[in-house]
Formats: C-alpha cells, sequence, structure tokens
C-alpha cells in the first residue's frame, strides 16, 4: 500500500490536514492500511469505526472526519487533523473520498488476478510432476498414491481414491486411497446401483454429489465425506473411441466449499493422464508378454530343430543333405538317419497331419520311438509297424496321422529296401537320370491298424540317389496361389543327380524360393537327398 | 470355401465348394457329425467343386469315416478331380474309402 502512502502524504503535503485510510481484515480489530507522514498528533489513537454517513471526530491533533468506504471490504478514511484550525474538511473528504475509494477498487482486483494466477500456476505445477511420476514409472499401482496426494492437495481435498476396472471382475479395484487405509477399501461392482463411482464409469461423465445426495454405497463410504467429486478416468484410442479405464474421486474438501467448474476440469485433464497411464501399462505388460512367447517359440524351434539329426552320423557309408523348414516356429515334417551297422543306412521322412504345437509334439515321439525301432528291427516294414505300435493311441486321441517312408540302403549287398505308409514323394533317382517313384504301400500311420509292408530293389552303390520330400514342398504357393509341384523337384534332381547331394538340395531350395517369392508359407517343408 | 449338405433320399450329401484344409476341416467335420447325431447313416461327399486337400482334411475324411462306421453308417466319396485322386492313390488312401465317379454312382452304390 505504498502507492496510497505517498498520495495520502502528497495530499497532507498541499493541504496540511492528515488522512489515513484503516481496514478490517478477517474480522479482527481494523488497523491502520495507510497515512500520511509524519502522522502527527494521531499516533496510538484509533478513531470510532461506524458504518454510518460521515461523522466528525476528536483526535488528539484536533477535529477529524471518519467516513466509511463503499466496497466489498471494510474500509473507513480518516480526515484530519489539519494544521489549519479552520480548514474544510468536508471538502477535503469530498476530493479524496473517490480517489481512496478507486485505488482500494483497484488493488482488490490486482489481488484477485495475483490470487487466480497462483491457482492457476499451482495447476499446472501439478500437471507437470504428475507427468514426472508417471514417466518415471510403467506401473500406476507405484505412482497412483502420489498422483492422488498432489492433486488432492491442490483442490483441497482430504479423501479421495482412485479406482481401476478390473475386467475379469467386472469391478472397479481401489488402487490408491486417501484418508483411510487402503486395505479395508472392498472393491465395487460396475452394477452397483448406489454407487457414485459405478454411476459416473458407466455414464462416462464427471459428477459432484452433494452430502445429502442418498445413502453412499459401503465402499464409497471410506473415503466420501462431504461434497464428492467423482471423474471418469477416460483414454482415447488413436481411431478416437473413448473407453472408461477407473475413476477418481475427492471429497472433505479443507474449506467446505463446493467443488467449482474449475476443480472438475483439472481433475479431468489428471485423469486423462491416469488413462493413458494405465493403457501404457497395459500395453508394456501385454509387449512383455508377447516378447516372452516370442522367446519360447524361438525355444521350441531351436529344440525341434536339434532333435533332428546331423547329416555327417552317417559319413562314410552315406552322403546326406538334409533340411526342415516349419511353417510355424515349429512344425510335424522330420527326417532321421540311422547308422545301422554292416554299411546299411536307415532313412526316414515323416510329415504329421498339420503343423504346430500338436504336430511338433507328435513328431518328436514318432522321432524318438522311431531311433528305438530302427536299431530293433532290419525290416522297414516291421519297423513302421512298431512305430505304429508306440504311436497308435497317441494318434488315435489327436486323430492325427504319419505318412512316413523308411528305407534301409545297404550300401554292400546293393539294395534299399522300403516301406512307405502314405507318403506321396519318394523317388529312386539311377545314375542315367531315371527317376521312379517309390509309391505308398499301406496308408499313413493312424489311419488303420493293417501291417506295413515292405519291397525291395537293386540299388548302385555311389551313384543312386533315394529323393524324399513332403507335400510342403511341392504344394508351395506362389502370390498368385499356384503351387510348385513336384516336377520342378524331380527335374531339378533329375539333371543334377551327378552332384553331391547338398548342391542339388540347395538349388532345390533356391528354386523353391524363386517360386514363392515373399508368399506366406502355408506347411512345413522338408527335403532329404542320399547317396550312398 | 463352403459346405452345403443337402439329403436325397435317405443319403446326406455335402459338397465342398473350394478346398478342405486345416482352416475350414473342423466345420466339415461339424457339420456332418451333427447330422451322425440325429439319426442320419449315409454319407456322400462330393468334391466336384473342390481344387485341393491338404493333409489335415484328408486327416478328417479318415476320422469321419470310423466314425460313421461306429455308428453303422457308411461314407462313400464321389468326384474326385484327377489330381484328388492321384493324392489318394500316392497315400494308399483309395484302399480306405469307397470312391465313386460321379455322384448318380455313388448313390446307387449305397
Amino acid at each position: 500500500m505504498t502507492d496510497l502512502q505517498t498520495v495520502l502524504s502528497a495530499f497532507r503535503d498541499a493541504t496540511g490536514c492528515a488522512a489515513a485510510v484503516w481496514a478490517e481484515d478477517d474480522g479482527r480489530l481494523p488497523s491502520r492500511l495507510a497515512a500520511s507522514t509524519p502522522a502527527v498528533g494521531v499516533l496510538g489513537w484509533t478513531p470510532p469505526f461506524d458504518v454510518g454517513p460521515p461523522h466528525a471526530v476528536d483526535s488528539p491533533g484536533g477535529p477529524a472526519i471518519v467516513t466509511a468506504i463503499q466496497g466489498p471490504r471494510r474500509c473507513w478514511l480518516v480526515i484530519g487533523p489539519s494544521s489549519e484550525p479552520a480548514a474544510p474538511l468536508e471538502n477535503y473528504l469530498r476530493f479524496l473520498l473517490p480517489v481512496v475509494s478507486q485505488y482500494l477498487q483497484s488493488a482488490l482486483e490486482v489481488e484477485h488476478a495475483a490470487n487466480e494466477l497462483a491457482e492457476r500456476y499451482e495447476e499446472i505445477n501439478l500437471l507437470y510432476t504428475i507427468t514426472e511420476i508417471l514417466g518415471r514409472t510403467v506401473a500406476l499401482g507405484e505412482a497412483a498414491s502420489t498422483i492422488l496426494k498432489e492433486v488432492s492437495e491442490t483442490v483441497g481435498a482430504r479423501r479421495g481414491s482412485i479406482l481401476v476396472h478390473d475386467r475379469v471382475t467386472d469391478t472397479l479395484q481401489t488402487v490408491a486411497v486417501l484418508g483411510v487405509p487402503a486395505l479395508e477399501v472392498p472393491p465395487i461392482a460396475l452394477t452397483d446401483e448406489c454407487s457414485v463411482s459405478a454411476h459416473v464409469f458407466r455414464d462416462q461423465r464427471a459428477m459432484v454429489v452433494a452430502e445429502d445426495d442418498a445413502d453412499p454405497c459401503p465402499a464409497e463410504a471410506f473415503y466420501r465425506r462431504g461434497t464428492m467429486l467423482s471423474v471418469p478416468i477416460m483414454w482415447t484410442s488413436p481411431g478416437g473411441g473413448a473407453e472408461p479405464l477407473g475413476v477418481v474421486n475427492l471429497s472433505d474438501r479443507a474449506s467446505g466449499q463446493a467443488f467449482s467448474a474449475g476443480d472438475q476440469k483439472l481433475v479431468t485433464a489428471i485423469a486423462t493422464q491416469i488413462g493413458t497411464a494405465i493403457q501404457n501399462s497395459r500395453l508394456v505388460r501385454a509387449s512383455l508378454s508377447q516378447q516372452r512367447l516370442v522367446q519360447e517359440l524361438e525355444l521350441a524351434h531351436d529344440l525341434q530343430m536339434k532333435l533332428l539329426p546331423r547329416t555327417e552320423i552317417v559319413d562314410p557309408v552315406a552322403q546326406v543333405a538334409a533340411r526342415v523348414v516349419p511353417a510355424e516356429s515349429v512344425g510335424g515334417d522330420f527326417y532321421n538317419l540311422f547308422q545301422l551297422g554292416d554299411e546299411r543306412t536307415g532313412v526316414m521322412i515323416g510329415d504329421v497331419s498339420s503343423h504346430g504345437y500338436r504336430a511338433a509334439l507328435i513328431m518328436a515321439l514318432a522321432m524318438s520311438a522311431s531311433a528305438i525301432h530302427a536299431q530293433g528291427s532290419n525290416d522297414p516294414g516291421r519297423m513302421l509297424g512298431a512305430l505304429l505300435g508306440t504311436l497308435r493311441e497317441e494318434l488315435a486321441t489327436t486323430e492325427m496321422f504319419i505318412s512316413t517312408f523308411y528305407a534301409v540302403i545297404d550300401k554292400r549287398a546293393g539294395m534299399i529296401r522300403y516301406a512307405n505308409a502314405g507318403h506321396p514323394h519318394a523317388y529312386h533317382v539311377s545314375g542315367d537320370g531315371t527317376c521312379e517313384r517309390l509309391p505308398a504301400l499301406d496308408p499313413p500311420l493312424g489311419m488303420v491298424e493293417s501291417a506295413q509292408s515292405a519291397r525291395t530293389r537293386p540299388w548302385v552303390s555311389g551313384t543312386d540317389l533315394l529323393l524324399l520330400f513332403t507335400d510342403g514342398v511341392s504344394d508351395a504357393r506362389d502370390l498368385f496361389g499356384r503351387r510348385f509341384g513336384e516336377q520342378p523337384i524331380v527335374d531339378t534332381v533329375r539333371r543334377m543327380h551327378a552332384e553331391p547331394p547338398y548342391t542339388i538340395l540347395q538349388q532345390v531350395f533356391a528354386q523353391l524360393s524363386d517360386h514363392t517369392g515373399t508368399a506366406v508359407q502355408r506347411d512345413d517343408l522338408a527335403v532329404v537327398l542320399v547317396r550312398s | 470355401m463352403s459346405f452345403a449338405l443337402r439329403k436325397q433320399g435317405d443319403v446326406v450329401v455335402v459338397d465342398v465348394e473350394g478346398q478342405l484344409i486345416v482352416g475350414n476341416r473342423q466345420e466339415l467335420k461339424q457339420k456332418v457329425l451333427d447330422e451322425l447325431e440325429r439319426g442320419e447313416k449315409k454319407f456322400l461327399i462330393d468334391f466336384s467343386q473342390t481344387g485341393y486337400i491338404d493333409s489335415s482334411g484328408l486327416g478328417v475324411l479318415v476320422s469321419l469315416s470310423k466314425k460313421i462306421r461306429e455308428q453303422g453308417g457308411e461314407l462313400r466319396l464321389a468326384n474326385l478331380n484327377d489330381d484328388l485322386k492321384t493324392l489318394f492313390e500316392l497315400t494308399k488312401l483309395d484302399t480306405l474309402f469307397q470312391i465313386a465317379d460321379t455322384r448318380e454312382r455313388a448313390l446307387e452304390s449305397f
């Protein structure tokens, strides 16, 4: 009030008459707000205050006039005493009263503006604080209590809660609560008709509920005192659809005043940030879960590939090139190789119907069982019969079957003996490039109970090739849905039959890749080439 | 890809349009099993409009054949195109099913 002081002092200098402004603060006795200096003759004197018209009083320094100043604040203007005994105090009053009134009015407006600015600053500070809190964490649980405390302080609430929708139980679960231990607050069913929170969540609209607006629901009674502001926590997807995720409740305001539209706006802004945090937290959890799943699938793929034997295990009796490419991370195509002694090599290819995990489990079972039975019998028919005996129950319960081809190449005797259970793609490639299909002798394993037959044919050691592949190769589609077919593979192998098996295998897969391009692989692929 | 079921006399005739593959085999299986549950005994699956059957499609045919037989019924197949015929021959599945060249012959054979 130094400006007012200056005005009053200037007035005294000009007129020789003292002037002072008194004001009442918060119901206490009025005190001097400003006065002309020096305050000759009035120090220690308190004028009588009255709300009536201007009235003359006697001050220690001489006559004076006191008058109340109109306005929202209770203030009085005191004119006098004057150094001139006959000073026109009424005239001075008429001159000075409008000036002081205008000054006080302006000062009040400035004060209001400053308060308003302080409040806005406080709100901005709250938004920054919450952004920082949420930025430091991905789990809302850790941040919720701090956020609730900050918001409550800003709007002057002493009780409150943050509730988040649990999709499994379809209830609002308390993640933070102020004014009562969190453990005591039970969840609220979304169908609860007496719950303000459930109502706000369902309607997706904020509400201010007065204390006497019906009985509070038991769960809300913990943190509802007086007027309660209840705001939905919303999340708006990039597509524009809004989804409610929870509710923020605030009550028991220290000032006892109702929540204003500004409070509601502020809490709505905070609730939006909380909504984004909840959604981010869910996305992070889903992403981590997806990442774990991918890692597990990669592990399953590696494990399955490790079940397939290295082709070197039959060296030097046979030279083998083989490759399996599952359509998913794991699949049902497989091959197996056995060193059977006396320059005999067992070669097997199999295709479990369907693909994915179920097929992979049957494949693993077939791999381990075939390894046992191959050593137990030199006859491919009996070996497949024994394999069916092991897998029968599993195939029946899963309604799966295996098309499989198993051959024993006897290098010393110059013979190949094979059994074929429904496997369509097995070829004997002779030294002159002739390709002859080794047809299925029985339906696939798991389709019939019958014994497995076998056939023997001559084999030219070091020259002849055995070509085996699964239907995933011949059925591979290009981007226009056209099949790769059997013929391109057979032609390639016939043309390159004198080359090492691995070179031929590379060429087959290069051709296959040229055909399919970027088309999605629909089935598992397996190719095996054997020279012995 | 769809399956049309209609009754011709006392035979349930199923037309397989498009493909019979891993993605739709369960639908075929359920439709046929529903009819079996209602007491139907004679089934004919007509492949005249079918381009391709994958290994799981073959599996569902075998599974249906077994279930129909267990209930004292019969399953016939008809109108396999050349590719499908070859597939059935190469996998020896032709020994498991009664396959007719035309729908009429299949119906007569019941």
